[in-house]
Formats: structure tokens, sequence, C-alpha cells
């Protein structure tokens, strides 16, 4: 198949860069061997890299990179340092993994942790109607009195308890 | 010259950012579910006795009502101890020599905690009841004897 020369001028800076896929490199490289334009244009390519990269290689090895080096680590010191503020907040920036879905485990632990949580640590019942304070109280070696007052709040319980009792404990 | 960015360091950056968080949020969390659930409680152990007049001054909160409720004419402080209480599980305490107190966080009312309160001696109770204290309410369990007099413990929450 012949290509035109307008259809290979187009891969030409391509093939001059070396970034043409194989085929293109075979299509525009049989292309050069029959059209004398186009291997002209590719000459003045090469000639102008020539022109171009001569004066910039000449100019880099009369540049200083250690004192452009110094320049910037100037530059960088000069700029303003974050705060401790600004970097945890930088830090704790969460945004990104909005576009993520890596937060949709971690999201979903701790839901499940606070659906379970909460129902095993945080369960109140409800008060009782009644004013009373001892549920109960059993004591199967004494007496016991319970007195309840509503003001001062204040419940009493009474264990009767006989001096022999005492005297076995001490 | 083609730029690529590679993505290795800032997935392994946000794989961190990701694990930290959910740990801190996680601890946060059971940290202030177990600080909700806890209850302090306040327990004084009272000598009371007719032998002298003395009030001991840290007792005037409750002289006045232990004055009303007892006839005894001396109150000494015993012991004084803040007791935080986790559900169901018991603290033990010595209450006077040869004598213990278990107290258990048993439930958690929105007005009232309750507790369930031993008193042990020899390894037998000798009391076992089970009360619901409410912010401003003093429950006194007293009678055991105590030298020339008996021992009051008094027992008041804050949640």
């Amino acid at each position: 198949m012949k290509n035109s020369c307008s259809s290979v001028s187009t891969l030409l800076e391509k093939y001059f860069d070396q970034e043409v896929t194989d085929e293109e490199r075979f299509l525009v490289g049989a292309h050069l061997q029959d059209c004398p334009v186009c291997r002209d244009a590719l000459k003045s390519m090469e000639e102008l890299r020539t022109l171009m990269s001569a004066p910039v290689e000449e100019a880099v090895q009369k540049e200083d990179f250690p004192w452009v080096w110094q320049k910037i680590e100037r530059e960088i010191r000069l700029q303003k340092k974050r705060t401790w503020w600004q970097s945890l907040r930088s830090w704790l920036d969460v945004t990104p993994l909005f576009n993520r879905k890596v937060w949709i485990p971690a999201v979903a632990t701790v839901v499940v942790l606070l659906f379970i949580s909460t129902e095993i640590i945080l369960k109140k019942t409800p008060s009782y109607p009644d004013g009373s304070v001892v549920e109960y109280v059993e004591s199967q070696s004494h007496n016991v009195m319970v007195y309840q007052l509503e003001e001062p709040k204040v419940t009493v319980i009474w264990l009767f308890e006989g001096p022999e009792e005492e005297r076995t404990t001490t | 010259m083609a730029v690529r960015r590679s993505g290795g360091g800032t997935d392994n950056d946000m794989k961190k950012r990701v694990f930290l968080l959910t740990a801190f949020f996680v601890f946060s969390f059971f940290s202030f579910s177990t600080a909700l659930a806890q209850v302090q409680v306040r327990m004084r152990v009272i000598q009371a006795s007719n032998v002298g007049q003395n009030i001991d001054p840290s007792l005037k909160d409750v002289h006045k009502e232990l004055g009303s409720l007892f006839s005894f004419t001396s109150y000494r402080l015993l012991r004084e101890e803040t007791l935080s209480l986790s559900p169901n599980q018991p603290v033990t305490i010595t209450a006077h020599p040869g004598r213990f107190m278990e107290v258990n966080l048993v439930g958690l009312q929105r007005d009232a905690a309750k507790l369930r309160i031993r008193v042990i001696r020899e390894g037998k109770d000798i009391l076992d009841t089970q009360v619901r204290l409410s912010p401003g309410r003093t429950v006194l369990i007293g009678g055991p004897r105590h030298g020339e007099g008996v021992v009051i413990y008094a027992l008041s929450a804050r949640f």
C-alpha cells in the first residue's frame, strides 16, 4: 500500500522522536525509501535538533548546578513552615478517601461495632415507676430493717447484729 | 518523555491513614462507652457510738441526716473511697476488720444505678441487698458492731 506524503507527514515527527509503533515505523520507513521530499523533511529535523542541542549542551556545561541547587534550597527554606495544626489537618484530610472505596469496610466496621456495643454497653432499662430504692434485702442470720426518707433522700438498711457476733470477728 | 505517577506510595499512605483513623474511632468509641457506663460511688465508712460527742469535720454534710435518723452522739469517719464501677465487675473492699463489702453495678437506668451490695463475714453473706441509687440519694447500711459503736456505710452515686 502506497502512503501519501500528507498521511506520513503526521507520523514523521513521531518517527523522528521514536514514538511510533512498529507498524507505523514500517510504513514510514517504506515511504521514506521512495519519497525524497519526506527524506528532506526528516533531514531538516535532524539538522534542527543538532542546531539546537549544541548551544544547549554548551550552556549546560557552563552552568553551575550546585549554585542553582543552593538557590532552590534557599527558596525551600524561605517557604513558610506549616504549623502543627495545618500539618494535622492535612494528614487528617479524608476527602481523597471519598474518591476510593477503601472507606467502605472501615465505615462498615465502625457501624457494626457501634450497633453491637450500644446494645450491650449502653442498654439502659426504664426507671421503675414506684419510688422504692431497695429492691430486695436478705440476711439469713440477722434481722434487717429498711427505712426510707424522701426529705432528705436517705435510705437506711439496718442490720441488727448482737454483741456476741462481733466478738467472733475480733 | 512520558511522566507517569506511581500510585504505590499513595495507596500505602492512604491505607495507613484509614487503618489509623478507624482504630482511633473504635478506641474512642469504646472509651466513651465505657466512661458512660461507669458509675462513681462514694463510700464512707463511719463509726457511730455514744462515746463522747465528736463529729468528724469531714462528715458535716451528712451530720444532719445522721442526727435526724440515729441517736448516736459521736460520728467518726473511718474510711472514704470512691469506687468506679463498671457493669458486672464487682469491687470488693475491706469495710472494716473481718468484714468485706462487695459492690456490683448490675444495671444502669436513666436516673439510677442498680447496685447489688453484699456484706460478707467469714466467707458468709450477712447481708445481701439490691438498691437503686440515684444522684442525690444516700443509702446508709448500718448495724455491724465496731468497737464501742456500730459501723454505718454511706453510699452515694455520681454518674
